[in-house]
């Protein structure tokens, strides 16, 4: 195991990887930009070291600062968190390069599943159903149109170089297309330092599910079943739930052992998530591999008990899994809920601020993972996610039912948060019944959700 | 003088540096925040810094302390004094106070970057220097990014040595406001 991690991350993650070091007894580092000084990871890390400005380009998207940082401290592993360089496979060499472990999949194994059209094609090779989509990334604009008149409107644009919703639009003509690619390149560059965009085809009223899986140096993988993650906004996840409502037991299992096999086969290593659409008729469709820890991991924490972050540290230090399938339990149901400085009575822009006063809930089932703490001021140079409140109950009902008390309990006074709009999910016949779907929320339009939960 | 005389004016210096200098040096710099003090007196220059891990009044958490490659001991005791204390919920709620060397007199220049400290070799305490003037370098990753004056001043005492981890931000040296420059708001680099 590695004597000394450094963590080149911010806020709830970070918090989240300091938690991992200390149940493995490695002594943790925390590489912060001047804009996170003040921050709780910064206060609870045996070690701290500024990299940088607050500008993400000059501190936690710079390979050189980070990698120093590192070097300078003793370290001999980094983790790189989600976003950020976490699946940079030319960072990951260079961290393999000075001779430090860079904790997620080995560079070769990121630099196979790099390309989207690429994992596409290597896993429907290895029997998964995949979406259609670009070949390679979009040159220009004029290709951009091309392809999506091959692949058939409406057509999804992505970036290639990470997630999270950023740099996405969904799109219905070509007019449409070509009012967007600006906007989605520049969107892109800030968030991950690189424009590189390419196409998906979009399925009206689709579910996403997502499977993760654990696959060790020796080609021992579990998956640890699958996540819903239906409930966006704008392409960006704001409630995750397992297992999913959209699929019978039978077809869960199929698509889980499916993917497993697939990525195994196609030679993936350590934690990763494979993401699937599934249509109305309970069709799933591969659409992309992550190859890092992801925000909504915690879900599938709390419903089998495997704590996914100490797993991405044992598999890079060259342990063996020491799970069988058989070893996997799932136990009742969980819900996340993305807590996001953001206001939903104004089209969710971003909210910033002094949190006066901030309390957690607690109690059976529930679980917090947030860097909040009273006095904190949140900075309005990265994300707004504030933490996150996930729950766990015996069935879907119980689980939200202690949604709405755990979100009723929370305290955030000074910042506007998203809270509202998880309520008003909450008591929306929509998400009830287990039929969100991805685009609900901007179709339908938050508003009305929201109204409709003031009126109730 | 011969060399026998030498060491008897030597040894007297130092006796009288013992005894009166030093715990007065040592008592103003436990009472203060900063990391180093020096002083000169005729030909001797005494510099007392607080130990590596050394807390000091306010939390110190930076790696400044740490020679190139230097890999902390696994033994946890090792590392100083036992700072669980300073974990408690009590201290993560006040802001790190700033740990600074500048005054109404003087600023500092900060580290452009993480990495190994790399001084001037040909520039010494009480050159003059202007304002954008290379002091030294930060070797980031085999990449040397240089380390400028903020201001117009004479340089004054360096807060690390040669060879020391700095992270970015960090007060490399201290460059004294000349009686002839107006001082800055002090705030400098």
């Amino acid at each position: 195991m590695f004597r000394k991690v450094l963590i080149a991350n911010r806020g709830e993650i970070a918090l989240r990887i300091l938690r991992a070091c200390r149940a493995l007894g490695v002594e943790a580092v925390l590489a912060y930009s001047e804009g996170d000084r003040e921050s709780l990871p910064v206060g609870l890390a045996d070690e701290a070291i500024c990299i940088g400005p607050p500008d993400a380009k000059r501190s936690y998207l710079s390979a050189p600062a980070v990698i120093s940082a590192a070097l300078v401290t003793g370290c001999d592993a980094i983790h790189p968190g989600y976003g950020f360089l976490s699946e940079d496979e030319g960072f990951a060499e260079v961290v393999a390069a000075h001779d430090l472990t860079f904790i997620g999949p080995p560079a070769g194994v990121l630099e196979r599943f790099a390309s989207k059209a690429g994992t596409r094609q290597l896993l429907g090779g290895f029997g998964l159903p995949t979406i259609p989509g670009s070949e390679g990334m979009l040159r220009d604009d004029l290709h951009a149109l091309d392809e999506a008149e091959r692949i058939g409107y409406p057509v999804l644009v992505k970036p290639s170089a990470g997630g999270g919703g950023k740099g996405m639009r969904m799109v219905r003509t070509p007019r449409e297309l070509e009012s967007v690619l600006r906007v989605c390149r520049s969107e892109a560059k800030a968030a991950f330092g690189d424009d590189s965009l390419y196409l998906e085809k979009w399925l009206d009223e689709n579910r996403h599910v997502e499977v993760q899986v654990a696959v060790d140096r020796y080609g021992h993988g579990v998956h640890l079943g699958e996540r819903d993650c239906s409930v966006q906004r704008r392409h960006q996840k704001i409630l995750e739930e397992a297992p999913t409502p959209a699929l019978s037991d039978a077809a869960r299992a199929d698509l889980a052992e499916r993917a497993l096999k697939a990525v195994v086969a196609a030679g993936y290593e350590n934690v990763g998530t494979l993401e699937f659409l599934v249509d109305r008729d309970g069709n799933f469709y591969f659409i992309e591999i992550n190859c890092r820890i992801q925000v909504e991991h915690p879900v599938t924490e709390v419903l089998t008990g495997v704590d996914l972050v100490t797993t991405q540290m044992r598999i890079a230090a060259g342990e063996p899994l020491g799970l069988t399938q058989a070893d996997v339990a799932f136990r009742g149901h969980a819900i996340e809920f993305r807590i996001n400085a953001e206001d939903p009575d104004h089209e969710f822009r971003p909210s910033t601020g002094l949190v006066e006063r901030y309390h957690a809930p607690g109690g059976p089932g529930v679980r917090v993972d947030s860097h909040l703490f009273t006095g904190y001021e949140v900075p309005p140079y990265y994300d707004s996610l504030l933490g996150k409140v996930i729950v766990w109950g015996p069935d879907r009902a119980t689980a939200i039912a202690r949604g709405r008390v755990a979100l009723e309990e929370l305290v955030v006074d000074g910042v506007i948060t998203n809270v509202a709009i998880h309520q008003a999910l909450l008591a929306s016949e929509a998400f009830l019944d287990g039929k969100m779907t991805t685009n609900l929320l901007d179709r339908v339009g938050s508003a009305a959700f929201l109204a409709a939960a003031a009126r109730a | 003088m011969s060399g026998s005389d030498d060491r008897v004016a030597d040894h007297a210096a130092i006796d009288r540096l013992t005894d009166e200098l030093l715990p007065a040096l040592i008592a103003k710099l436990g009472a203060t925040n900063l990391g180093e003090l020096e002083v000169r007196q005729g030909g001797w220059r005494v510099r007392l810094r607080r130990p590596a891990g050394d807390p000091g009044p306010v939390r110190d958490r930076k790696s400044g302390d740490r020679k190139a490659g230097e890999r902390a001991s696994s033994d946890r005791s090792e590392r100083g004094p036992d700072r669980s204390s300073e974990r408690t919920p009590r201290t993560l709620h006040r802001p790190l106070e700033a740990r600074t060397a500048r005054t109404e007199s003087r600023t500092v220049a900060t580290s452009p970057a993480v990495g190994i400290y790399r001084p001037r070799t040909d520039l010494s305490a009480g050159a003059r220097v202007r304002a954008g003037d290379r002091l030294g370098a930060v070797d980031i990753l085999g990449v040397a990014q240089e380390v400028v004056a903020p201001v117009d001043g004479i340089l004054g005492s360096s807060l690390v040595e040669s060879g020391d981890a700095v992270e970015y931000g960090q007060e490399i040296l201290v460059i004294e406001f000349s009686p002839t420059t107006a001082p800055t708001n002090g705030t400098g680099g």
